[in-house]
């Protein structure tokens, strides 16, 4: 019955078996008045409230990271276990790139699943390749009082945070993180039906821009003001009734565009309008599981996990709302995600509503997924142009 | 939070049946405890064979552990046997002792699998950091749905305690008595590390024990340890690991490393929490040889033996004195 078999011969006791040792406070060889250089991982455009994050509430250096390469996800598969979570990987590869662009802190959340154990597991990697560096792990806070985060971003980062300040930026960053995912809303609902197929792109890069460049609450509004302003009024021909996929599926890969190969840019390049309910705006900011739960107890009793009662109840949605297709993201293994799936099996059963699964890797490949896009695409707007009759029946009795 | 009283749904429910899989490999004696308290009749499926093997797959996504779509398989083999099957769901028992969330998903799950197949389920929820929810609480108020007093359900629940802590408490003993003997036996001991469901499951980790003794060594098996020491002791490792049951093992390889001559890791394909600890297990946890198996349903033991066998020439080489330097 074995798969796979690995003997390992460490004979000399040369390390001490915790993963990472006493973490080094700021050392002396720190310049007081330096700025500490900061980053986080690439997360589809959440660098931008990453980087007010740094700058306004630690007030310190962001490191911006170039867009990720075939070699970042290479870096991190070669440090990582085989069949760890696609996320790791990413991220390992993005935290080795960050630390070669001169990073000294590197970021990692907490999570109720492997995301709780990534930092320290990363940190202890890195660590044994022999870089220096700290970590602002929130994972070693998990669970405790807001007092604790400021201690650990104090002792991490910069020990002059002002608590006063950093609070208020913190409220900042979340409303900028709210403005850049409806803004993500209304691009998803429009951008496939643009007269002119390039401009969607260039309004969302220059949305981007300027809300990178912000440095207070009023910039932040007044950019999502005119960015949205400009989307909503971009010259577009949208059909009476379009073709409408829901996105679903885990926190990392369905949200993250490099993750994924775009899934979201391709649905858009063959005019359909997309919705995503993911995103850190309704996972953390809004997040009230018991509730969402409650809109879905047909499905759920309890919650199964991370994600899994967003991805139900968004699934359930999309369902009574007509949508003509699910589309499931996750990355390879993801424990919870895969527990979805025989729930989002009834659901696809119970509303007459085809799903998609994709699960990506380190291996899947673009044009692998394109056709099953396509396929599934031809699928879903057949099916839309002539119902079927026992999709009429379905309409009849579920809803 | 006070106790409401619960609607006695389950009052009806004569013979409650449990799966031969995951939890209950740690739960079990709990478990049967409880319901024979309550004056119900408990079924727990046989041990694993290749058809429970097949009807798990065929009721599982493919990208499963190779031990949850066992669970499926075993309860398969319930329907019809029993009036409810048992799926209790466990989050967590506080902060830093989780479970997979698998364990969680379980009740969920398996309603949505057997849907269409008219399963009645009795599932409870273990989740002391997000609904305050101990096993205690869970329990007893489980017990009110079978229409059980508050007073019988506590009496119940005391009841299975103190069964699985005579239960834990046998099994420490033993592990201590193992390790020690280890330490000052002249033949070969291995620590065996693996999750109690697949280390005890005669068709996965089970066969991997018999052929270690088969071949003259010692075997500690790491999932006996004494829980909570074993659970204290994991913070030498890791400050952030999740899962409780995780943490006990890591905790019990640290507590008899010494007192063996080797460690055999064994997991699940592809088992979440393994994958992110056992290389970090095989890179800092240092002084022993160590053999990790990766165990999946598609290959036979002939790979298998030859992997143990060859392990168990090099911890007895090194034994005589093979490597100087070990």
């Amino acid at each position: 019955m074995v798969d796979y078999a690995q003997v390992s011969m460490k004979l000399e006791k040369l390390r001490p078996p915790k993963l990472v040792g006493k973490r080094p406070a700021r050392g002396s060889r720190d310049d007081r008045h330096a700025q500490t250089k900061v980053a986080f991982f690439r997360y589809g455009y959440y660098d931008i409230a990453f980087k007010y994050f740094v700058e306004q509430v630690l007030d310190a250096e962001f490191v911006t990271l170039p867009p990720a390469t075939r070699r970042t996800l290479e870096l991190g598969s070669r440090h990582s276990n085989d069949f760890v979570c696609a996320p790791f990987k990413h991220i390992l590869g993005d935290y080795l790139e960050a630390l070669e662009l001169g990073a000294d802190v590197l970021v990692q959340f907490t999570g109720p699943c492997r995301l709780g154990y990534y930092g320290e597991v990363q940190e202890s990697i890195l660590r044994d390749l022999g870089y220096d560096f700290r970590m602002l792990n929130f994972a070693v806070v998990g669970g405790k009082p807001a007092t604790e985060y400021i201690k650990l971003c104090k002792r991490t980062v910069n020990p002059r945070v002002s608590l006063k300040r950093g609070v208020g930026e913190l409220v900042t960053t979340f409303r900028l993180i709210e403005c850049l995912d409806s803004y993500h809303d209304a691009y998803l609902a429009h951008a496939g039906f643009a007269v002119d197929p390039e401009e969607p792109r260039r309004l969302q890069r220059a949305f981007y821009r300027t809300m990178r460049a912000a440095t207070c609450r009023a910039d932040v509004e007044a950019a999502f003001a005119a960015g949205l302003d400009a989307l909503e009024s971009m010259p577009a021909r949208k059909p009476v009734d379009p073709v409408r996929v829901g996105i679903v599926g885990e926190y990392f890969t369905a949200v993250d565009p490099h993750s994924n190969l775009g899934v979201e840019e391709k649905l858009l390049g063959m005019g359909v309008e997309v919705a995503r309910m993911l995103n850190i705006t309704n996972r953390n900011l809004r997040y009230h599981e018991k509730n969402l739960r409650a809109s879905a107890s047909r499905y759920l009793r309890y919650d199964m996990g991370p994600t899994s009662t967003l991805t139900i109840a968004a699934a359930k949605k999309y369902a009574e709302e007509g949508f003509d297709g699910i589309i499931h993201l996750k990355s390879s293994g993801c424990t919870p995600e895969i527990d979805c799936m025989p729930v989002l099996q009834r659901i696809s059963r119970d509303y007459g509503i085809p799903v998609l699964y994709l699960s990506f890797d380190s291996q899947t490949s673009d044009t692998g997924l394109d056709t099953r896009l396509e396929a599934f695409y031809d699928m879903i707007s057949l099916r839309k142009a002539a119902p079927t009759a026992s999709q009429l029946a379905t309409k009849g009795t579920s809803r | 939070m006070l106790p409401f009283r619960q609607t006695p749904d389950l009052a009806d429910v004569q013979s409650v049946g449990i799966p031969r899989a995951l939890l209950y490999y740690r739960y079990g004696v709990l478990w049967e405890a409880f319901f024979k308290a309550l004056g119900r009749n408990v079924v727990v499926s046989s041990p694993t064979d290749r058809a429970v093997l097949a009807a798990g797959e065929a009721l599982s996504v493919d990208e499963c552990c190779l031990a949850s779509k066992l669970y499926f398989g075993h309860a398969a083999q319930l329907i019809g046997q029993c009036d409810a099957l048992f799926v209790p769901g466990y989050a967590n028992e506080g902060r830093l002792a989780s479970y997979c969330t698998k364990f969680q998903a379980l009740p969920d799950l398996v309603a949505s699998t057997f849907a269409d197949r008219g399963v009645r389920t009795a599932s409870l929820f273990v989740d002391r950091i997000g609904e305050k929810t101990s096993a205690r609480r869970a329990f007893q108020d489980f017990a009110q749905r079978f229409g059980a007093r508050p007073k019988e359900a506590a009496e119940a629940w005391q009841h299975a305690a103190r069964a699985q802590t005579e239960h834990e408490t046998a099994l420490a003993r033993k592990f201590a008595v193992d390790r020690a003997r280890a330490q000052s036996a002249k033949g070969l001991a291995v620590l065996f590390v693996a999750h109690a469901y697949v280390g005890r499951d005669p068709y996965l980790g089970g066969d991997i024990v018999r052929m270690l003794e088969s071949l003259g060594a010692q075997v500690v098996m790491a999932d006996e340890a004494d829980r909570h020491r074993a659970w204290k002791r994991s913070f030498d490792f890791s400050d952030t690991l999740p899962w409780a049951p995780t943490r006990e093992l890591v905790g019990a390889l640290l507590e008899a490393l010494d007192a063996v001559d080797g460690v055999v890791l064994a997991s699940a394909f592809p088992c979440g929490p393994d994958s992110m600890t056992n290389d970090a297990i095989a890179r800092c946890v240092q002084g022993k040889p160590m053999l990790s198996l990766t165990l999946d349903a598609q290959s036979g033991t002939a790979g298998l033996e030859t992997r143990i066998e060859s392990f168990v020439d090099i911890l007895a080489y090194r034994k005589k004195g093979g490597y100087l330097h070990g």
